[in-house]
């Protein structure tokens, strides 16, 4: 019973901790918007946004599951945003900044950078890449 | 200095005036908004972030300085002294507009936290790279949510009914089932 007690006092403790995130920001944004937010606002949106990375770890895990992994991968998170074209071009764009932060030389990023247009003088290795 | 001044002025795009306010975390925000539609779009940010000052109610002194070039955006050459400094100012705060990482609505360690408590299986790992990519989610996510209770307050007033500007939990209650289905 007491370890039912200390599992409930955390998940509290972590729900506390990410109110405190989420109202911060929620006030930068309304001080920046004119806005304003009612505390019962933020506590909504908390719980709403603790439900959702709940759910979201669950899927992310069965992913990597049904992959046969035990490590979860960019792969998987890509596959969260599966049913949201604009969501999924937006995740793609962070994914290749960061891979191309990733690569050390400033080369590699330079050829990243003009692969876009690169379609115009394409040779099949950048198509494929896509 | 008038001369140079004079033509500098048609080069000039749109918005190089921006007073200096003590706001830079709300100024950074419109960067980091600006920048998920558009990265890198240096002078739409500048824009953003200018139009959104005259509407707050900060200073009397920097809404009438705002008022006196904001009704044609073209500074005239009669206010060129004040019109450079302004320039200065601004071209300030874009650096450190930009040298400023945006901020996290969730801090990722919290975030690492949160998703290591819903693993069913403890062995169950994730990579660094996939832990910022779903950083990057649910910052997308919650912006996402605010913007939209952002909307549904303006059609609420619209609408007729009584609005003093405050975010609701009925305005989230009208957006959460969409969201959920587009997250």
């Amino acid at each position: 019973m007491s370890s039912e007690a200390t599992a409930a006092d955390k998940e509290e403790r972590l729900k506390s901790a990410l109110w405190y995130a989420i109202g911060q920001y929620v006030d930068d944004e309304c001080l920046h918007k004119n806005l304003n937010a009612t505390p019962q606002f933020i506590g909504a949106l908390t719980e709403l946004v603790y439900t959702q990375i709940a759910n979201t770890s669950r899927d992310l895990e069965t992913f990597a599951n049904h992959a046969g992994r035990k490590v979860i991968n960019t792969d998987d998170v890509m596959l969260l945003s599966r049913r949201n074209e604009g969501l999924e071009t937006v995740m793609k764009q962070y994914l290749d900044q960061m891979r191309a932060k990733e690569t050390p030389a400033g080369v590699t990023d330079k050829k990243q950078r003009g692969r876009p247009p690169g379609k115009a003088t394409g040779k099949g290795k950048g198509k494929a890449n896509n | 200095m008038p001369v140079a001044t004079a033509s500098n002025a048609p080069k000039r795009k749109g918005p190089i005036f921006k007073p200096p306010r003590p706001v830079k975390p709300a100024a950074q925000l419109t960067n980091a908004s600006t920048d998920k539609r558009a990265t890198g779009a240096v002078p739409r940010s500048a824009a953003v972030a200018k139009k959104a000052a005259p509407s707050r109610p900060t200073r009397e002194p920097i809404a009438t300085l705002i008022s006196s070039s904001e009704s044609e955006s073209e500074v005239t050459n009669s206010e060129a002294d004040r019109d450079e400094d302004m320039q200065n100012a601004s071209d300030v705060d874009n650096s450190t507009l930009f040298q400023e990482p945006t901020r996290d609505p969730i801090p990722p360690r919290l975030l690492s936290r949160l998703l290591y408590e819903g693993f069913e299986n403890s062995n169950t790992q994730i990579q660094k790279g996939a832990m910022d990519l779903v950083g990057h989610y649910m910052n997308i996510f919650v912006r996402e949510a605010i913007a939209r209770a952002e909307m549904e307050r303006q059609d609420a007033r619209k609408g007729g009914g009584i609005s003093d500007g405050f975010l609701q939990v009925e305005d989230l209650e009208k957006l959460a089932p969409q969201l959920v289905l587009d997250f």
